[in-house]
């Protein structure tokens, strides 16, 4: 459960980031994913809602190996063997196998949350009382224009008092619980997970088994040994790191392979018509 | 006497042109009043073929053999009447074009050494509707506008047995461009260029020797690129009669498709170029060739 909710978060932040790389020329580095004001009591700040962790997967697209053709996935219908297209796609909640409840892009319109431009703070809490397993996706908040004064002020007071915001932010068709933080001179906003969607670890823990002091006083002299500061510098993605070497290596050796002109696929209807009767056509124009 | 500077009265509007006697084309000695000169003449016919449309101009201030730049805004210093229209650019944007609608603006932009005049498959007012599908053939090396001419011929007879119309100009370099007037005001750039792809592919199929649909140079040597991906809403082509930016003044002119027939018959590949003085020839006795482009109403069939 806790692993679809999350896929489906991610796919608000993906295609945000699909829509950048359409348009690379606009793709100036603070561009926003939101923007609206962050309030409360008498208080309201323009802002930005920017990322503040950039993913660290290499992704690939998936080509046909005769032509190097980028591949795009279609849905099919494993009964007739047919390409569906999406206007013939409707939703199914499935109840049992086979069986299903209908619903429409009204009825989910109906219960998605009214697109806000406002971060409304309710209450301020003591984040150390947070637990961390609730942090979702983190984000900075830049202040817009008419905006940095105030902005300035509340980072300030917060970190003077030690407290975060808590508040309802409705981003994409969802509506999240976030923290507003200080961090450094900026505001750091993070989504939060809903208390339902966090599992307990009960089940996973093991049955009751008393073990001796001498074995806790043993497990616990080995931790002290290992206490270090947390640099998370130290680490990084090694998978990575030699990929994007093994990349850079062959961009250097020129090993690219170019991919026919291709840039939208012919999906229209009746494309598939248009090549067989063009073949046909062809066969009449070849005989002379 | 000076002759590098004038003003003229065209339509009631003054003119100012400078630098005349500037040759633009040092191979032909060529000069820029003998490009303002072509273009006036050719008007009648080259206007209708602009109209309406957001111009690129290709500009080469010093001459072919120089820099050159496109220019897609309107300059700013443009005089007060002269049109212009808002067309989207990029995802987001919107960009001001000159309209080439009358003969002084024809003039004006010439008078920027603006020698090509590329214009978009769509009018300014519907960006979302070309009026025409085009077939881009552009020969790769080791090929020539006779290659051409045998895929424009095929491609004429698949168009011919799907019952459309078509239409053939000159590149005005080594291609050849084959058009279909749609005219409809319904179908999209997704559907022509669905249509020129499903074309340009089948005939890569079929004529493997002679024709590829692949951009990369080096699947062209000895073939025709057949580039579908002209018909798009971002690109654009090179208008009738324009002239191109080579060693001699030669000009993109539409032809009949016996003449080409004819000459790929007599394997005579220059007499498929013609100088800006031969299509002006061509034009007053043979009137517009592509004149149904403007009006004649066709619909892609399957799509």
């Amino acid at each position: 459960m806790k692993k679809t909710k999350k896929a489906a978060g991610k796919t608000v932040k993906k295609n945000a980031g699909a829509k950048k790389t359409e348009t690379p020329a606009d793709n100036i580095p603070m561009q926003g994913i939101w923007s609206g004001t962050i309030s409360f009591s008498l208080v309201a700040i323009p802002v930005r809602l920017v990322k503040a962790v950039e993913p660290g997967r290499v992704s690939f697209r998936m080509l046909h190996n005769k032509d190097y053709s980028p591949l795009k996935r279609k849905m099919f219908c494993p009964d007739s063997g047919k390409i569906v297209p999406p206007e013939e796609i409707i939703r199914g909640y499935e109840i049992s196998p086979g069986k299903h409840i209908m619903i429409t892009d009204e009825e989910l319109e109906s219960v998605s949350p009214d697109r806000s431009r406002t971060i409304e703070i309710s209450e301020f809490i003591d984040l150390g009382e947070v637990d961390p397993i609730y942090f979702d996706h983190p984000y900075f908040l830049t202040p817009l224009k008419g905006g940095e004064k105030s902005y300035r002020l509340l980072v300030e007071a917060m970190k003077r008092t030690n407290k975060a915001g808590l508040a309802k932010f409705v981003l994409g068709e969802r509506e999240y619980l976030v923290t507003v933080k200080a961090r450094g001179k900026a505001l750091e906003l993070c989504t939060l997970h809903y208390n339902d969607e966090i599992l307990s670890g009960d089940e996973y823990a093991p049955k009751k088994d008393e073990a001796s002091d001498a074995e806790k006083n043993a497990v616990k002299n080995s931790i002290k040994k290992m206490i270090s500061p947390f640099a998370p510098e130290k680490y990084s993605d090694q998978r990575k790191e030699k990929l994007l070497g093994i990349l850079k290596e062959k961009t250097k050796e020129k090993q690219q392979v170019l991919a026919p002109e291709t840039e939208e696929e012919g999906s229209a209807e009746g494309y598939e018509d248009l090549v067989a009767a063009l073949e046909d056509s062809m066969k009449k124009i070849k005989k002379g | 006497m000076n002759t590098n500077k004038t003003t003229i009265k065209i339509n009631n509007r003054d003119l100012a042109l400078s630098n005349l006697d500037k040759v633009l084309y040092p191979a032909a000695n060529f000069t820029k009043s003998q490009i303002l000169k072509y273009y006036s003449s050719i008007a009648p016919y080259i206007l209708p073929h602009l109209k309406g449309r957001a111009m690129t101009l290709k500009r080469y201030p010093n001459g072919v053999n120089e820099d050159y730049f496109f220019e897609k805004r309107c300059p700013a210093h443009r005089p007060g009447w002269l049109e212009t229209a808002d067309i989207p650019y990029g995802t987001s944007k919107q960009l001001n074009a000159c309209l080439v609608n009358n003969l002084e603006t024809l003039v004006w932009v010439e008078n920027l050494a603006s020698i090509e005049l590329h214009v978009p498959l769509c009018s300014a007012k519907t960006p979302l509707t070309p009026d025409s599908v085009v077939f881009d053939l552009d020969p790769g090396e080791n090929a020539g506008v006779l290659e051409c001419a045998k895929v424009a011929l095929i491609i004429k007879g698949l168009l011919d047995n799907m019952k459309l119309w078509s239409a053939v100009k000159t590149s005005g370099k080594k291609g050849l461009h084959v058009y279909v007037p749609l005219n409809s005001g319904k179908t999209t750039f997704d559907d022509t260029k669905n249509f020129s792809r499903a074309i340009a592919g089948s005939m890569q199929n079929n004529y493997p020797g002679l024709v590829t649909s692949i951009m990369a140079k080096t699947s062209r040597d000895k073939k025709v690129f057949i580039n579908w991906s002209q018909n798009d809403a971002s690109k654009t082509m090179v208008a009738a009669y324009s002239l191109r930016a080579a060693d001699k003044p030669m000009a993109s002119t539409p032809l009949g498709w016996k003449e080409l027939k004819a000459f790929l018959k007599k394997n005579d590949p220059a007499g498929l170029q013609f100088t800006y003085s031969q299509t002006l020839t061509r034009a007053k006795k043979n009137g517009d060739l592509f004149s149904a482009m403007l009006d004649k109403k066709q619909r892609l069939p399957y799509l």
